[in-house]
C-alpha cells in the first residue's frame, strides 16, 4: 500500500518536476546561505573592535558591511524563488489532482454513485486535496527549511569547536524525548478535536439546511440550544486539542536553549584563551547566534512529522478514487443493427426483466417501431413503465435482444439541471438557439420576464426555480438533443393539461424523425399516440388507443375517469382569485 | 444587530470573562518585558569580554532564566490566547445562529445551503486561524516593537531614527501588497466555490450526463473553474513569496548602514552609541522588531483570508430580517373558521404579484383541493398559511388567529406539512417523525408510522425506530410516507399537502393515497393537485392570476 502511495504520488510530481528542481536548488541555497548571517553579524562586531582599536580603518568596515548586504540580498533572492516555486509547485498538483478527481468521477454510474455512497465520498476526497496538497506543500517547505538548514548550523558550529558542540548539543535531545512522549496525548486529542468539528459541521448543515422545516413544525429555538451545545463541545476539543499542539513549543526552546550556559561559560573561556579552542569576539557571537537560531529551529522540527502525517492521511482518502475510470463498468450494451430496414429504429425481441431477488417485472415483450411513431406507455400503479424506460439506457441487465438503430435520449423523473444559466442547461456547450427550445415548451415569455432572461443562473440543480420550471428546461434540454429515439418518462407530471397539450403537439412536430416512448399515467394525450402499449400484470399489450378503450376495461376505465374528471369538476369548483 | 459580528464578540467575551481577559493582558506583558531582558545581559557579556575579564557564573545563569522565564510566559500567552480565541469565536457563532430565526423564508430559498453553511464553517474557522496560528500573538508583538524601539533610541539614537525612516515606508509596502492578496483571494474563494458546487450537480445529474455524452462537457467546465482558482492563486503567489524576503535584506541594510556610520569614528559613533557589545545587542533588537513584520509576511495569506471571511460574516448579519411577527395576542376563537383568507395579495418581489384578492374559507373538517395552473400561485398559498411570509394585504387567519403571530410552541398543534420532497434531518428514523422535539413520545411516533402503514417495515429493522436513518432504507414512496408520519405525529388540526405525489415513482403510489386518506380522517384538509384521479372527494379551488 505504502510502496503503491508512493509511486502514485510520484506521478504528480512528474509534471512539475521544473518547479521541484528549482525549489531543491534555491532552497539548498538559501538553507546554506542562512549561515552567512550569524558570521558577518560576527565578523562585523569584530571588525568594529579593531576599528575602535586602531588595527583596522574605516574602509575595511565598509567593504565587510557591503559584502554583507551583497550576501544576504542574494540569499534573499533565492529564498524569494525557493518561496515561489514551492507555491507554484503546491498550486499546479492542487489543480491536476482534483481534475483527475473529478475525471474518475464523471464516468462512474449512477448506481455508483448514489446507492453506493461514493458521490458524498468523492466529494470528500476532493475537499482533502486541499489538506493533501497544503501537507505536501509544508513539509516541502519544512524539508529545506528546518532539515537542511539545521544541518548547516550543526556543521558551521563543529567547525568552531566541535567539544563545546557536543556539550551544548545534548539539551535539543531533551525535547524530542519528551515531545514524543507527548504524541500519543497530542493526536488523541487532535482526533477528538478533529471529530467534534465533524459533529459541528453536520449541525450547521442540519439546522441551515432544515431551517424551514423547523420552523413550519416550531423547532427553531430547540434547535438552536441543540446547536449551541455542539460549540460548547466544540469549544472544549479545541481549546485542548491546540494547546497540546502549541503550548509545549515555547518550553522546548527553553529546554534547547539550555546549551548556551554551555555557551557563555566555555565560550567566555575561549575568547580570553583559556578554552579548548582560541576564539575571538566574532566567533564567540557567531556561535553563540548559530546557536539560538538552531535551537528556534529544533523546537519546531516536530512540524515537520505533524505536516508529513496530515497529507498521509488525506493521500489515503483520496488515493482510491484516483484509479484510472472504467467507463461506464456494467452495462449491457445494447446490439445496433445497421441492416435494419429503413424507417426502423428499433425491435425487441422476448424481452424480459425481473430485479435480482424480486419476480419479473415483465416477460416476453416483443415489438418493433419506426420514425415518426409516438407511442404511449401506460400502466397502473407498480406495473413497470419507468423500468421499462430504463432498459434503453442500457444500465439494466435484462434478457432477450434488444436492437436498437440509432441513439437513445433519455429524459427521467429527475430534472438533473446542473447549476449554470438556463442557456447552458439547454445547450451544455453546443451552439445553437436555446430560446428555440424555449419556446417549445411554453417558456419563452417567462423567461423572458427573468432579469437577466436566458442567461439567469439558476443555482444547483436549479434550486431557484419552481418544479413544473425546473421539468420543462429538463424537457427543452431532452428535445434539443433528441437522436433518433426519444425515451420520456412523465414529462408532463409538473404541468397543467393546457401546457401539456401544447408541447405535445410541438412534441409531435419535432419528433418526425424520430421514435417517441411516452411514459405517462396521464391518459388525456392517449389518443394522440400512434400505437400505446399497456403494462398490467407483467405482460405487455402492444396495440392502440381505440382497440385498448375496447379490449381493456381497466384502460378505458382510467381514461374515462381521468377524461371526464376533466369536465366534471370544472363545475363545482368554485374561483378563488 | 448593526454592530460588526467580530468586535461585539471579543466585548461580549471580555465582558463575560474578566478574570481571562485580565491574565491574558498580564502574561503578554509579561512575555514582552522578559523577552526584552536577554540582549541586555548578552551586552554586558561582551562588552565584559572585550575588556578581556571573565564572565561571572550568575551573569550567565541570569541570562538563561530570563531566556526560560520568557519561554514559559509565552507559552502561558499561546494557551490564554487560544482558550480567549475560542470563546471568541464560540460567541460569534452563537451570535450568528441567532440571526437565523430572524431571516425570512424567502433567504431559504434563495439561498444554497452550502452557502451559508460556510458562512459559519469557513469563515468563521479563518478567525479562529488568526489565533491558533499565532497570528494575535504577533499583533502583542507590536507592543514588543515599540519598546524594542525605546531601547534602541536610548541605546543608538541614530539607529532609532533610520527606523523611525524605513517603518512608514515598510506600512505602506505592507498595505499595498494586503491590498493586492485580498483581490487575488476572493477571486479565488469565488472560483473555489464554483468548482465545489459544480461536483453535486455533476453527482445528481450523472444519468443525463451519460446519456447525452456530455462528460467532457462537464470536465472542461469543472477544468474553467480550477483554472480560474489556479490563477489567482498564482497572483497571490507573487507577493506572499517576495514580502519577507524584503522585509530581511531591509534590515540587513539597516544595520550595514549602522555598522559603516559608527566605524566613521568622532561624533557619529556617539550618536550611534557603539561598543562592540552595544553593536552584537543592537543587532539582535534590530532581528526582533524585524521578526513579528517578517512573520505577519508569512501569514499574509492567512490575515487576508480572515479580512475576507470577517466581510462575507457581516454581510450575512446585515441580511434583511422579517418582520417580528406582531403577537396579537388574541386567544383563538372556538367558532372561528380552520382557515380564512381575505382579501389576500401577494408576490415574492415587489413588482410581480402572484395572488391577486383571493379570498377563501375553509370550515373545521373539511375536505378541499387547490386547483390552477402551473405558477398560479397555489404553493404560495400554503406557505402564507404557514406564515411563513407576510401577505402584502389582506388577512390569513386560522381559528382567527393572525398566521404569522401563532407562537413557535403552538405550530406543531396547528398544521402538520406534507412536501412535495422529503427533507431529512440526521439522527434517527424516529427523529424524522419528532424532528428531535421532545414533547413528541414513542407511542405517538409509533402512532403515526403505523396511520401511514410503515411501522411494520420499521419494526423489522435491528433497531427499530433507533435505527439511523439512510436514504437506502426506503423506498421513494416510502419516504413519502414517512414525510406524511412526521406531518401527523403532534396531531395537527390541518393538514396542508403539496403536490406529494408529483415525483412519486408510481409503483408505491397508490399505498400514499391510502396513508392519506387514513391520514386526514378528522381534520381539516388542503392539497394541491394536478392529478384528478387522487381528488377523494371534497371541494375544489381554483387559484388563478
Amino acid at each position: 500500500m505504502k510502496n503503491k502511495a508512493a509511486a502514485r504520488i510520484g506521478t504528480y510530481l512528474k509534471p512539475v518536476k521544473a518547479s521541484l528542481a528549482i525549489v531543491a536548488v534555491s532552497g539548498l541555497l538559501y538553507n546554506i546561505g542562512m549561515i552567512a548571517g550569524p558570521w558577518f553579524e560576527g565578523k562585523l562586531a569584530q571588525r568594529l573592535c579593531e576599528v575602535i582599536a586602531g588595527t583596522q580603518g574605516f574602509r575595511d568596515m565598509v567593504r565587510l558591511a557591503l559584502a554583507y548586504v551583497a550576501v544576504i540580498a542574494a540569499v534573499q533572492v533565492m529564498r524569494y524563488v525557493k518561496r515561489l516555486y514551492v507555491r507554484k509547485f503546491a498550486n499546479q498538483i492542487n489543480r491536476d489532482m482534483k481534475q483527475e478527481l473529478y475525471h474518475s468521477m464523471v464516468f462512474k454510474s449512477k448506481r455508483e454513485l448514489q446507492q453506493e455512497g461514493v458521490g458524498a465520498l468523492m466529494t470528500k476526497a476532493i475537499s482533502d486535496v486541499d489538506a493533501c496538497v497544503e501537507g505536501i506543500r509544508k513539509f516541502t517547505t519544512e524539508v529545506f527549511d528546518t532539515g537542511v538548514v539545521m544541518l548547516a548550523y550543526i556543521v558551521m558550529l563543529f567547525q568552531y569547536d566541535w567539544r563545546l558542540t557536543v556539550l551544548s548539543m545534548a539539551f535539543p535531545p531533551i525535547a524530542y524525548y519528551i515531545a514524543d512522549r507527548l504524541k500519543k496525548t497530542v493526536t488523541q486529542n487532535a482526533k477528538e478535536y478533529k471529530k467534534s468539528a465533524e459533529r459541528l459541521n453536520a449541525a450547521t448543515y442540519d439546522r441551515i439546511g432544515n431551517a424551514l422545516s423547523y420552523r413550519i413544525y416550531g423547532q427553531e429555538s430547540r434547535r438552536d440550544s441543540a446547536y449551541e451545545q455542539c460549540l460548547s463541545d466544540y469549544e472544549d476539543k479545541a481549546v485542548r486539542a491546540n494547546i497540546w499542539e502549541n503550548v509545549m513549543q515555547p518550553i522546548y526552546l527553553v529546554i534547547s536553549m539550555a546549551g548556551c550556559v554551555c555557551i557563555l561559560w566555555f565560550g567566555g573561556k575561549n575568547v580570553l584563551g583559556q578554552g579548548w579552542t582560541p576564539w575571538d569576539i566574532a566567533a564567540f557571537v557567531t556561535y553563540l547566534s548559530c546557536f539560538t537560531k538552531l535551537a528556534a529551529k529544533s523546537s519546531k522540527a516536530a512540524k515537520l512529522f505533524n505536516s508529513v502525517q496530515k497529507a498521509a492521511v488525506s493521500w489515503k482518502r483520496i488515493q482510491p478514487f484516483l484509479a484510472p475510470a472504467q467507463a461506464q463498468g456494467m452495462k449491457k450494451p445494447l446490439a445496433s443493427d445497421k441492416e435494419m430496414p429503413r424507417g426502423k429504429t428499433m425491435e425487441l425481441q422476448q424481452v424480459s426483466f425481473g430485479y435480482a431477488g424480486g419476480k419479473s417485472l415483465f416477460s416476453d415483450v416483443s415489438f418493433s417501431a419506426k420514425r415518426g411513431e409516438i407511442i404511449g406507455i401506460t400502466g397502473p400503479v407498480a406495473s413497470g413503465k419507468t423500468t421499462f424506460g430504463k432498459l434503453f439506457l442500457g444500465e439494466l441487465p435484462y434478457q432477450g435482444k434488444i436492437q436498437i438503430n440509432g441513439r437513445v435520449t433519455y429524459m427521467g423523473h429527475d430534472p438533473e439541471l446542473i447549476g449554470g444559466t438556463i442557456e447552458e442547461n439547454i445547450l451544455l456547450g453546443e451552439s445553437g438557439d436555446a430560446w428555440q427550445a424555449l419556446s417549445w415548451v411554453d417558456m419563452t415569455q417567462e423567461v423572458q420576464q427573468l432579469p437577466e432572461g436566458i442567461h439567469t443562473r439558476i443555482g444547483n440543480g436549479g434550486i431557484t426555480l419552481s418544479g413544473g420550471q425546473k421539468a420543462r428546461i429538463a424537457l427543452a434540454r431532452t428535445l434539443w438533443h433528441r437522436k433518433e429515439i426519444l425515451v420520456l418518462d412523465d414529462p408532463f407530471s409538473a404541468v397543467d393539461m393546457q401546457t401539456e397539450q401544447r408541447i405535445f403537439s410541438v412534441l409531435c412536430r419535432l419528433a418526425e424523425n424520430s421514435t417517441v416512448l411516452l411514459i405517462s399515467h396521464r391518459l388525456s394525450l392517449f389518443s394522440r399516440m400512434t400505437r400505446v402499449l399497456w403494462l398490467e400484470d407483467g405482460t405487455v399489450t402492444v396495440s392502440d388507443h381505440e382497440k385498448l378503450m375496447q379490449s381493456h376495461p381497466e384502460y378505458a376505465g382510467l381514461y374515462r375517469m381521468q377524461t371526464q374528471g376533466d369536465t366534471g369538476k370544472e363545475g363545482e369548483s368554485e374561483n378563488a382569485g | 444587530m448593526r454592530d460588526k459580528v467580530v468586535k461585539k464578540a471579543v466585548r461580549e467575551t471580555v465582558h463575560a470573562h474578566g478574570k481571562l481577559s485580565f491574565f491574558l493582558i498580564l502574561t503578554v506583558l509579561g512575555s514582552i518585558g522578559a523577552g526584552l531582558i536577554p540582549p541586555l545581559i548578552l551586552e554586558w557579556c561582551i562588552n565584559t569580554l572585550t575588556q578581556r575579564n571573565d564572565l561571572s557564573l550568575l551573569t550567565i545563569l541570569l541570562y538563561f532564566a530570563f531566556v526560560g522565564m520568557s519561554g514559559v510566559l509565552d507559552a502561558g500567552k499561546e494557551s490564554l490566547i487560544t482558550i480567549f480565541g475560542q470563546k471568541v469565536t464560540h460567541r460569534i457563532r452563537s451570535i450568528m445562529c441567532g440571526k437565523l430565526k430572524t431571516l425570512p423564508a424567502d433567504y431559504y430559498t434563495r439561498q444554497d445551503t452550502g452557502t451559508t453553511v460556510s458562512r459559519f464553517v469557513g469563515d468563521v474557522d479563518t478567525i479562529e486561524t488568526l489565533f491558533t496560528s499565532g497570528i494575535i500573538s504577533m499583533a502583542a508583538d507590536a507592543c514588543r516593537i515599540f519598546s524594542i524601539l525605546v531601547i534602541i533610541f536610548v541605546k543608538s539614537p541614530g539607529l532609532g531614527l533610520l527606523m523611525l525612516l524605513v517603518l512608514p515606508a515598510l506600512y505602506c509596502l505592507t498595505r499595498f501588497f494586503q491590498k493586492r492578496m485580498l483581490a487575488a483571494q476572493l477571486d479565488n474563494r469565488q472560483a473555489v466555490g464554483r468548482a465545489n458546487n459544480h461536483i453535486p450537480d455533476t453527482i445528481r445529474s450523472i444519468r443525463t450526463l451519460h446519456n447525452l455524452n456530455k462528460e467532457e462537457y462537464m470536465e472542461q467546465r469543472y477544468a474553467t473553474y480550477i483554472q480560474e482558482g489556479f490563477h489567482a492563486v498564482e497572483r497571490s503567489n507573487f507577493y506572499d513569496a517576495v514580502y519577507s524576503p524584503i522585509i530581511i535584506t531591509v534590515s540587513t541594510v539597516l544595520v550595514a548602514v549602522m555598522m559603516i556610520l559608527s566605524a566613521r569614528g568622532g561624533w557619529l559613533m556617539h550618536f550611534f552609541g557603539m561598543s562592540v557589545g552595544t553593536a552584537v545587542a543592537v543587532i539582535s533588537y534590530v532581528g526582533k522588531i524585524f521578526e513579528p513584520l517578517e512573520s505577519i509576511g508569512m501569514e499574509i495569506q492567512n490575515i487576508q483570508s480572515a479580512a475576507a471571511g470577517i466581510r462575507r460574516i457581516n454581510a450575512f448579519m446585515q441580511e434583511p430580517e422579517k418582520a417580528l411577527a406582531e403577537q396579537a395576542g388574541r386567544d383563538r376563537l372556538c367558532d372561528a373558521p380552520a382557515v380564512c383568507l381575505k382579501g389576500l395579495c401577494f408576490g415574492y418581489e415587489a413588482d410581480k404579484e402572484i395572488l391577486h384578492d383571493v379570498s377563501l374559507t375553509v370550515q373545521t373538517g373539511e375536505h378541499i383541493t387547490l386547483i390552477g395552473r402551473t405558477g398560479a400561485g397555489k404553493s404560495t398559498v400554503f406557505k402564507l398559511l404557514l406564515g411563513l411570509y407576510e401577505p402584502w394585504s389582506g388577512s390569513v387567519q386560522i381559528y382567527g388567529q393572525n398566521a404569522c403571530g401563532i407562537p413557535q410552541e403552538e405550530k406543531r398543534k396547528r398544521f402538520g406539512y406534507v412536501e412535495q420532497t422529503f427533507h431529512a434531518v440526521p439522527g434517527s428514523i424516529q427523529d424524522q417523525i419528532t424532528l428531535a422535539d421532545p414533547d413528541i413520545c414513542r407511542s405517538q411516533v409509533i402512532q403515526a408510522l403505523d396511520t401511514v402503514g410503515l411501522w411494520s417495515t420499521v419494526k423489522q429493522f435491528a433497531k427499530g425506530l433507533d435505527t439511523p436513518y439512510q436514504e437506502s432504507l426506503f423506498s421513494q414512496g416510502q419516504i413519502q410516507l414517512l414525510s406524511i408520519a412526521r406531518a401527523i405525529a403532534s396531531d395537527p388540526q390541518i393538514l396542508l399537502l403539496d403536490e406529494i405525489t408529483a415525483n412519486l415513482d408510481s409503483d408505491t403510489e397508490q399505498r400514499v393515497l391510502e396513508a392519506l386518506q387514513a391520514a386526514s380522517r378528522n381534520r381539516t384538509m388542503l392539497s394541491i393537485s394536478h392529478r384528478l384521479y387522487e381528488y377523494s372527494g371534497g371541494r375544489c379551488i381554483t387559484i388563478a392570476q
